[in-house]
C-alpha cells in the first residue's frame, strides 16, 4: 500500500497519523525540527530550566483523547487552584477560580455587581457557545452542495440553536460579530475585570478589543472548551502531550521521522505523486500538509499545478501574526503582589481595555507596543521538576508584536522586545530583571522562520469571520480537500482553526481516508 | 377617549412623513407632530446666515428609494434633484486624486497612480453593482425573525438562503467579506494605491464609531453601490435648495393625501393604556388621541423617554438601553467670501463641484479615529465637503458660497471637558486642516456654524448625536435592529409602531423605514 505522507507533526498531523494509521493507511509524518510537536513543546531554555517553547497551555478533544488513549501514553494534565489573575496598576487584583463559589467570593470583595453578574455571564456563554459546538466537531458544511452528513450536522445545529431559546438564540447571533469590549461591558463594570475576559478573543489575532468579529473568537474557544476541557496545564510542558500523540501515532502504525523538512510536494497527472524531502524524492498516494496554507500552496507545491484564481485567494488570506513569545528563566519567583497559590493560572497583564486597545494601536502601524500587554504562565508553581529548587520559568506571549515592521527589522528589535516586556513585567512584579537567568525571545519574524508559521500567525491565519467555517483558509479548500488531488489540509488553517483540539487533524483524517478508500 | 386620528407620527423628519404619507394614501387619519418649527428632522435646509441655506445635518442625496419618488410623486411635489459629480482629494505632496463619473478620465486618474489599479476598478466596479443587487430587495422586506418558529419567518429566511444559493461562488465569497471585513482589508484585495483606498474606506466609517481598519466597515462601501439617482448606480445629488428639499417634498405629498402637519408641536410622552398606545402627550399637557402612534425617533426616545419603562418587557427595556449609539461625526458649515483655492490644484475648476476629500491615507485616517477611541476629537479629521452654491446658485447670495463640511472624528462621550466648551477648538480643528490643503480658507470665510454631537442629540433628538439613530454594525442590522425579535417595526407596546432609521434597514436619506414601517402597519389593520 502506498504511503500517506503527513507533513508536518504538530498537534494535528500527529492526530491525522493516528488517524490513519487507525483506518489501515500508511502515514509517515515528517518533522523538519528535532522532535515533534510543532507549536507544543516544551523546550530547554537555559541548561536545566524547561518550559514551553510557544503555547503555555494545551487541550484535546474529549473524544480524540480517549481515542488515543493519551494518558496511557505519557499524558498528565495538571490543575491549580486558579484559572486567571489580572493584576491592576492601583486598586485591587481580579481573580478568577476554577471554583465559581470562590470566584464570586473574590470579586465580590472588588465590586458587588460584577460578583453576581459573573456567574450569569458563565451560564449565558456556556449556553450559546455549547449550541456551536456541533459546528466545530464536524467539518464544515458546504451551503452548495449539501451531502447527507453535513445536512445531518446541520440539522443538528440548528436544533441546538432552536434549543437554546429566543433570549441565547439572539446572544448567539448579535455576539458573533461584535467587538468583544462591547460584550464584556454589557456585563461587567469593572474594567480590570473586562480585560480579563476579553483577553483570550484577541490573544494570537490582529484584533484589538475593539475590532468587530472578536466576539465570535471568543465564543469559538468557548465551544472548543465544551468539547474538549479548558486548555490546561500539562505536566512536563506542552511538549508531553505532542510526545504522547506521538507515542499513540507509532503505537497504531504511524511512522515519523524528524530533522526531515519537506522541500516540495510532487505532481503528476494533475495528482499528488510524492515529496521531496531532505534533498530525495518520496512517493506517496497523498500527502496531508499540517503546515499552514499559505506555505502549503505558495512554498511547497508548484504554482502551474494551481489555478490562478485559488492562488490569488490563497495569496489574500490574511495571515500576518501580531505576537511575539518571551521565555525566562528566573533564578526566584517573581514579586506579584500574590501567593503563588494565585500565580499558577493564566496572568493577565493588560489593566484594562483601553490599556488593550492601545498597545493594538501600534500594530496598526507596524510598531512593536509600546507597553505591550502579556498573557502569563509560570508553569513551574505547579510543575517545580521544570526548574532547579526555587528556580522558575516564566513563559509570556507579547502582545502586539506585527509581523510587518514598518521601517526595521526583527533581527535589530529583539531587544526592545525583551526589554518592553521586562518594563511591563516589572510593573506587576518589581524587580523581576534582576532575577533573569537567561532569555528566550522568539520574533514574529522567528515564529516563521523556526517554528514555520507563514506570517508569524500562531493560527496558520486569522481568526476573522471571513476565514472561518467553510470559507477557512478560501473556499476552495475549506473542507481538508485542495484543488489538487490527493493533497489535503489538516492545519490550524482548516475548519475550526486556531486553538488546541485535535479536530482539524481528526476530521482531515477522516475525509482523505474516505477518499483513498479505507 | 375617541381616537380623533387614526395615527399619530412622532417626528417630522423625512421618515416619519414618508410613513404619514403612505399611511395617508391608503385611507387613514394621521397627524404629524414635529418639535421643531421646521420640518425634516436631520434632513433639513435652514437659512442660519442671512442669505446662506444650508443643509445643516444631513448634505448629499443617493439613497433615497426610487419606488417612494414615483410613488409619492416627488418631482411634482417640488424634488428636484442635481448630479454632484466627482471626489476630490488633495494631498499633502501637492498631488490629488479626482475620480469623476466620466468612466475614461476617472480610469486615466486612477492610471496615473497605478495602471494595475486603473484595472482593478472597473472588476471593483462591476463586482460591487452585483452584490449591490444582491442586496436590494432585502432593504424593503421585512426582516426574519430567525428565533421564531412560525412557518412565514422560516420562509423568508429560506427565502435569503435560496438568493445567497443562486449567487456564483466567486460572489457568495465576496458577500461574506463584504459583512464581515474591514473596509481596508477588502479594498487591499483590489487595488494598492493608498489614497484610493482611504477616500473609498471613507464611505465604511460614515457615521460609525469604527475606524477603516474596523472589520464590520466593509458592508458600508456597499451601502453607497445601493443608491440610485434616475437609474444610474452608484451617484450622488444635490436636492436643488438642499436637503430639506426632499422632506418638503415628501410633506408636500402627505399634505396633499390628507395628512395633518403640526411643527413646534413637542410630544413628552406616549398614552398608554392596558398595554396598547392610545395617543400623545404633548409638552403644553395637550392629549391627543389615536387608535396608533408612530414614532419615528430613535428607541431611547421613544421607550426610555415617551413611555413609562415599567410597562416594558424586561429583556426588551435591557435591549434599548444597550443598543449603541455613540455618535462619532460633526458638522462645520460655512458661509464663504469666495471659493476655496487649493494648493495641488488651484483655481475653480469643476473639481469644486463634486465632494472634497481629506482622506490623503489609510494611516491618516485610522489616526483619526484613534483619538476618538480615547474620547477625544480627532485633531486631523476626516472631512467630506461639498460646496452646493456650485450647483445650486440659489443656496447663497451672488458670488457667494456655502461649504457643508462633514467631520469625523466626533465623539460624543469626552474624556476632557464639554462639547460646548471644545465647540470652538473643534471647528478651528477642522478648519486648520482644510487651510493646510486651501490656505486661503481662513480668508474667506464670512460665518461659521459649528455642530456637535451634542447639538445634533439636543437639537435633532438624535441621541447621542448617532447620525443613524443608532451604529449601523453588524449586531445592530436587520433582523437585529433595534432590539432582536423587534425588527418588523411593531413593539412590545400594541399599536405602537417604530419607523425611524433606528429600524431596518437603517439610517440615510432613503425612506425605507418609513415606508416599510407604513406597509407593516397597513399589513396589521387591513379591515
Amino acid at each position: 500500500m502506498s504511503t500517506v505522507v503527513i507533513i508536518g507533526g504538530g498537534h494535528n498531523g500527529l492526530t491525522a497519523a493516528f488517524y490513519l494509521a487507525t483506518a489501515g493507511l500508511n502515514p509517515l509524518v515528517l518533522e523538519q525540527s528535532d522532535i515533534v510537536g510543532g507549536g507544543a513543546i516544551t523546550t530547554e531554555i537555559h541548561p536545566g530550566f524547561r518550559g514551553p517553547a510557544l503555547t503555555h497551555r494545551a487541550s484535546v478533544r474529549a473524544d480524540i483523547a480517549a481515542d488515543m488513549q493519551l494518558t496511557r501514553h505519557g499524558l498528565a494534565f495538571i490543575d491549580g487552584p486558579v484559572e486567571a489573575f489580572a493584576p491592576a496598576l492601583d486598586g485591587p487584583p481580579v481573580v478568577v477560580y476554577a471554583d465559581e463559589r470562590r470566584t464570586v467570593e473574590a470579586l465580590g470583595r472588588v465590586h458587588a455587581g460584577d460578583a453576581g453578574a459573573f456567574p450569569l455571564y458563565r451560564s449565558a456563554i456556556d449556553a450559546v457557545s455549547g449550541a456551536l459546538a456541533p459546528l466545530v466537531a464536524s467539518p464544515a458544511p458546504d451551503i452548495n452542495h449539501l451531502n447527507p452528513h453535513d445536512l445531518w450536522h446541520l440539522l443538528l445545529a440548528a436544533r441546538r440553536f432552536r434549543a437554546l431559546g429566543r433570549r441565547d438564540a439572539y446572544r448567539l447571533l448579535r455576539w458573533g460579530p461584535m467587538p468583544v469590549a462591547d460584550l464584556v461591558s454589557e456585563w461587567f463594570a469593572s474594567d480590570a475585570l473586562r480585560a480579563l475576559v476579553a483577553a483570550p478573543a484577541i490573544s494570537g489575532t490582529m484584533f484589538g478589543p475593539r475590532s468587530a468579529g472578536s466576539g465570535l473568537v471568543l465564543l469559538l474557544r468557548e465551544a472548543g472548551a465544551r468539547l474538549a476541557e479548558r486548555p490546561r496545564q500539562v505536566r512536563g510542558g506542552p511538549g508531553a502531550l505532542t510526545a504522547a500523540m506521538a507515542a499513540a501515532a507509532r503505537a497504531a502504525g504511524a511512522e515519523i521521522q524528524t530533522g526531515v523538512r519537506v522541500e516540495r510536494v510532487l505532481v503528476a497527472g494533475g495528482r499528488v505523486a510524492g515529496v521531496v524531502a531532505g534533498g530525495r524524492e518520496m512517493t506517496a498516494g497523498a500527502v496531508v500538509s499540517a503546515v499552514d496554507p499559505k506555505t502549503t500552496f505558495l512554498r511547497l507545491v508548484e504554482p502551474e499545478h494551481l489555478a490562478p484564481d485559488f492562488l490569488a485567494r490563497i495569496r489574500n488570506y490574511r495571515a500576518a501574526g501580531a505576537i511575539a513569545k518571551v521565555n525566562l528563566a528566573l533564578s526566584a519567583l517573581p514579586a506579584f503582589a500574590a501567593p503563588s497559590e494565585v500565580l499558577s493560572g493564566r496572568i493577565h497583564l493588560g489593566p484594562g481595555l483601553d490599556y488593550l486597545e492601545r498597545a493594538f494601536d501600534h500594530a496598526k502601524y507596524g510598531e512593536l507596543s509600546g507597553e505591550p500587554w502579556l498573557d502569563v504562565a509560570i508553569p513551574t508553581i505547579l510543575d517545580p521538576g521544570l526548574a532547579p529548587e526555587g528556580a522558575h520559568v516564566l513563559s509570556a506571549y507579547v502582545h502586539y508584536a506585527p509581523y510587518r515592521l514598518r521601517g526595521g527589522e526583527w533581527a535589530a528589535e529583539k531587544r526592545p522586545l525583551l526589554d518592553r516586556c521586562l518594563a511591563t513585567l516589572d510593573r506587576f512584579a518589581p524587580g523581576i530583571a534582576r532575577l533573569v537567568v537567561a532569555a528566550d525571545v522568539i520574533t514574529p519574524a522567528e515564529l516563521e522562520t523556526r517554528h514555520l508559521f507563514h506570517g508569524g500567525h500562531i493560527f496558520h491565519g486569522e481568526l476573522a469571520l471571513d476565514q472561518l467555517f467553510s470559507l477557512r483558509p478560501v473556499p476552495g479548500a475549506g473542507r481538508y480537500r485542495s484543488p489538487l488531488g490527493g493533497l489535503y489540509l489538516c492545519g490550524a488553517g482548516t475548519h475550526p482553526g486556531g486553538f488546541m483540539s485535535g479536530g482539524s487533524g481528526r476530521m482531515a483524517a477522516r475525509e482523505a481516508a474516505k477518499d483513498l478508500g479505507a | 377617549m375617541a381616537a380623533v386620528y387614526d395615527a399619530i407620527v412622532i417626528g417630522g423628519g423625512h421618515n416619519g412623513l414618508t410613513a404619514a404619507a403612505y399611511l395617508a394614501r391608503a385611507g387613514r387619519t394621521v397627524l404629524v407632530l414635529e418639535r421643531r418649527h421646521v420640518l425634516g428632522g436631520a434632513a433639513v435646509t435652514e437659512e442660519v446666515f442671512k442669505g446662506f441655506h444650508f443643509s445643516v445635518c444631513s448634505y448629499v442625496v443617493s439613497l433615497l428609494r426610487p419606488e417612494i419618488i414615483r410613488e409619492l410623486d416627488l418631482p411634482r411635489h417640488g424634488l428636484e434633484i442635481l448630479p454632484l459629480d466627482g471626489t476630490f482629494t488633495p494631498m499633502p505632496d501637492g498631488n490629488y486624486l479626482w475620480r469623476v463619473n466620466d468612466h475614461a478620465r476617472t480610469r486615466r486618474e486612477i492610471a496615473r497612480h497605478s495602471p494595475v489599479d486603473a484595472e482593478a476598478y472597473e472588476d471593483y466596479g462591476r463586482a460591487m453593482v452585483d452584490m449591490g443587487r444582491f442586496v436590494k430587495p432585502i432593504l424593503t422586506m421585512l426582516p426574519p425573525d430567525p428565533a421564531s418558529l412560525r412557518i412565514d419567518e422560516l420562509r423568508k429566511l429560506l427565502f435569503l438562503a435560496r438568493r445567497f444559493r443562486r449567487l456564483s461562488a466567486e460572489d457568495q465569497y465576496t458577500q461574506v467579506q463584504l459583512l464581515t471585513m474591514s473596509a481596508v482589508d477588502f479594498l487591499d484585495r483590489w487595488f494598492e494605491t493608498d489614497v484610493l483606498k482611504a477616500t473609498m474606506a471613507a464611505s465604511g466609517i460614515i457615521g460609525t464609531f469604527l475606524g477603516v481598519r474596523s472589520p464590520g466597515t466593509a458592508y458600508v462601501l456597499l451601502h453607497h453601490y445601493m443608491g440610485e439617482i434616475d437609474g444610474a448606480f452608484r451617484s450622488w445629488g444635490l436636492p436643488r435648495g438642499g436637503t430639506g428639499a426632499i422632506s418638503n417634498a415628501i410633506a408636500q405629498a402627505a399634505r396633499e393625501a390628507g395628512v395633518e402637519i403640526r411643527t413646534e408641536a413637542a410630544v413628552s410622552g406616549i398614552l398608554v393604556r392596558d398595554h396598547a398606545a392610545r395617543g400623545v402627550v404633548l409638552e403644553n399637557g395637550d392629549e391627543i388621541h389615536a387608535s396608533l402612534v408612530v414614532s419615528s425617533v430613535d428607541p431611547r426616545l421613544t421607550f426610555l423617554k415617551f413611555v413609562d419603562t415599567g410597562m416594558l418587557p424586561r429583556d426588551f427595556a435591557d435591549d434599548v438601553r444597550r443598543y449603541k449609539f455613540r455618535g462619532s461625526s460633526g458638522k462645520v458649515n460655512l458661509a464663504l467670501d469666495a471659493l476655496p483655492d487649493f494648493t495641488c490644484l488651484p483655481g475653480p475648476g469643476p473639481h469644486l463641484r463634486g465632494a472634497i476629500s481629506i482622506s490623503p491615507s489609510v494611516d491618516y485616517m485610522e489616526r483619526a479615529y484613534d483619538a476618538a477611541k480615547y474620547g477625544r476629537f480627532s485633531r486631523r479629521p476626516y472631512i467630506d465637503v461639498v460646496i452646493p452654491s456650485l450647483t445650486d446658485p440659489s443656496v447663497a447670495p451672488p458670488g457667494r458660497h456655502v461649504m457643508s463640511c462633514f467631520v469625523q472624528y466626533a465623539p460624543y462621550h469626552l474624556t476632557e471637558g464639554t462639547w460646548d466648551e471644545k465647540r470652538d477648538e473643534f471647528g478651528d480643528a477642522v478648519v486648520d486642516t482644510l487651510a493646510e490643503h486651501a490656505p486661503n480658507l481662513r480668508r474667506i470665510i464670512l460665518h461659521r456654524q459649528v455642530v456637535t454631537p451634542l447639538d445634533l442629540e439636543r437639537e435633532w433628538g438624535l441621541s447621542e448625536g448617532n447620525i443613524f439613530q443608532g451604529e449601523l454594525t453588524l449586531e445592530q442590522l436587520f433582523f437585529l435592529r433595534p432590539a432582536p425579535g423587534w425588527a418588523q417595526y411593531a413593539t412590545p407596546i400594541r399599536q405602537l409602531y417604530m419607523c425611524g432609521s433606528a429600524t431596518h434597514p437603517g439610517g440615510g436619506v432613503m425612506g425605507a423605514p418609513g415606508r416599510n414601517a407604513a406597509m407593516r402597519i397597513l399589513q396589521d389593520t387591513r379591515s
